[in-house]
């Protein structure tokens, strides 16, 4: 018979005197852990598929358009209407992402265990809003920031888009602003993934056809100014006159947006609006 | 030492009033809080945690007001609660990691100590798969494990033994006292279960209604009420009448006869009766007195 090489001594139980990151450590914690959880990373194979898929989706025109420079010498697309022309795949993105955010710890129970531990439920929220915008950034910046290092290094018989590039990620932050702060508000509602889906891609399908139905119908009937506020009932076009009157970029198709800080007023009611209902989700969850 | 005290915390709801003027202190070891459901356990917890704010009286946990310094006792604070709380999509580890995070641990040590937690809690291979798939007793030692992980000072444990069958309840009692004895971590148990707890505290809270009832050594909780049980094959009532002649507390239970013990002459008497009435003796016990008599 021959010698155990090693022992398995069961050395008990042993303190933890090292050091503790306290609440703004598990903060920071949260947000990585739950931008990961956007994109799939650590979890299972079929989580990956829909976020890279529709990452994939975004970055297809500033690779054509990159093409497009290179071989024909052409402009490239336009930075600031990005985000307007690839809204489609933002919002299933937005819609498919954030309940991956919120539903399960509600579903499950799981704010309890984050409550008896320093972190507070405004850093809950704040930490799953943050790792959103994050998430809804990289969704946005990185396209049009391909694109513009293409730009640089191809050689164009035009000034570069700098400004243009520039307002873009202004516009893009505002962007992931807004659109985070809805989506979560919107899925919290619910503890049901699939319900929150449905209820965040519900909401952008309705503001998008009430902003066509509405801004139509007021154009037919010759009223333009009252047509160029409900054009604001879309999320994408209410950001893209933001940035318009903001950094001074032209509107997206030529459209007529109201000028001034109005946008920019309306955008703010509804993130505050947002987060007011998101708090007050929360609120509830704590009491009961 | 005393790791909590509360000094009449009241808490009322807008229905209910849950806590009624509760006044207790709590020392190191195992302390058990006694009381059916709706008693207020559950609610003062949550105050001890600074989660919800008491309506009158005030509360100290490790010398901190949960009602100012929540954030610092939930720093030193486990706490594992009534309800299901486990993401059924993780694995125990993964789970167990994340919620070391969140009590501020750094990454590495988050690692090692959840690995270190479980094995303490008995979760060996099963720990890698996802928590849907556990039994309920694996379950709650992942609930206990997540309440452990940040080697906290005091834990509280909301019904650790819910819905575990005898064999998973002697196991998860074991484990509380070891966390009470060779952890060295303070622990303060709820149950409805009163007979349960007198084999793993060193003292019992008993509240009703959010009123104290109770609060003594278990040694003193036992002792207080010795009862022996009898039985005979006939002639039960003529034993009971001469007892009670003699002076005892006696009262029938099926067909048993159970006497208070006053002092040590009434095991003499109660021979002696038993020898002059010509009776058969079947069973002559002392029965273990339980928490439950603190109710009679």
């Amino acid at each position: 018979m021959s010698q155990p090489t090693g022992v398995i001594h069961d050395i008990g139980y042993r303190h933890y005197d090292g050091p503790r990151l306290g609440r703004g450590g598990a903060v920071v914690a949260l947000w990585i852990y739950s931008l990961r959880g956007t994109f799939g990373l650590g979890r299972t194979f079929k989580s990956k598929i829909m976020p890279f898929l529709l990452f994939g989706a975004m970055m297809l025109p500033a690779v054509v358009s990159i093409a497009i420079m290179a071989l024909l010498k052409q402009e490239p697309m336009s930075y600031p209407d990005y985000a307007v022309f690839m809204q489609a795949v933002t919002a299933i993105f937005l819609a498919a992402q954030s309940p991956v955010l919120v539903a399960p710890d509600l579903r499950h129970k799981v704010i309890p265990l984050y409550l008896s531990r320093p972190v507070t439920i405004v850093d809950y929220i704040g930490a799953k809003l943050a790792a959103m915008i994050t998430a809804l950034l990289i969704l946005l910046v990185v396209p049009i920031t391909v694109q513009f290092v293409g730009e640089m290094l191809i050689d164009l018989p035009m000034p570069l888009h700098t400004h243009e590039y520039l307002a873009a990620l202004g516009g893009s932050v505002i962007n992931a602003v807004l659109l985070a702060s809805i989506g979560l508000a919107l899925a919290s509602f619910t503890p049901r993934r699939g319900l929150g889906v449905a209820s965040v891609i519900a909401f952008y399908m309705f503001t998008l056809a009430a902003s066509a139905v509405l801004t139509g119908v007021l154009e037919s009937e010759g009223q333009r100014d009252a047509a160029s506020w409900t054009i604001l009932l879309n999320p994408f076009f209410l950001v893209n006159a933001v940035q318009t009157n903001l950094f001074g970029t032209q509107p997206v198709e030529g459209l007529p947006f109201p000028s001034g800080v109005a946008p920019a007023l309306i955008l703010l009611a509804v993130v505050a609006l947002a987060l007011t209902g998101l708090y007050a989700r929360y609120r509830k969850a704590l009491a009961a | 030492m005393t790791i909590l005290a509360t000094e009449a915390l009241t808490k009322r709801y807008p229905r209910v009033t849950a806590l009624d003027g509760l006044t207790v202190a709590v020392g190191t070891g195992v302390t058990g809080l006694v009381g059916a459901n709706g008693a207020g356990k559950s609610t003062l917890i949550k105050i001890l945690l600074g989660l919800v704010p008491a309506s009158e009286g005030s509360a100290r946990v490790l010398g901190l007001d949960p009602a100012t310094q929540g954030q610092e006792i939930r720093r030193s604070v486990g706490y594992m609660p009534e309800h299901d709380c486990l993401p059924p999509d993780q694995s125990a580890t993964e789970f167990v990691v994340h919620m070391a995070r969140m009590s501020g641990l750094p990454r590495t040590t988050a690692r090692e100590r959840a690995a270190d937690t479980l094995r303490h809690v008995g979760l060996q291979e099963e720990r890698y798969r996802p928590i849907g798939g556990y039994s309920t007793g694996m379950k709650q030692r992942v609930k206990l494990a997540q309440a452990l992980v940040h080697d906290p000072k005091v834990i509280f444990l909301d019904e650790p033994t819910n819905g575990l069958d005898p064999q998973g309840r002697d196991e998860m009692l074991r484990l509380v006292h070891r966390i009470g004895t060779e952890f060295g971590i303070s622990v303060l148990v709820c149950s409805h279960l009163l007979g349960e707890l007198e084999r793993i505290c060193d003292h019992v809270i008993v509240i009703d209604a959010g009123r104290l009832l109770r609060s003594s050594a278990i040694g003193e909780l036992t002792q207080a009420s010795q009862v022996i049980s009898v039985e005979v094959e006939e002639g039960l009532e003529k034993l009971a009448a001469r007892l009670t002649e003699t002076g005892e507390t006696v009262a029938v239970e099926g067909r048993a006869l159970t006497v208070q013990v006053r002092a040590d002459e009434t095991y003499d008497l109660l021979r002696d009766a038993v020898v002059d009435l010509d009776l058969n003796l079947v069973r002559l016990e002392q029965r273990h007195a339980r928490i439950e008599d603190v109710f009679r």
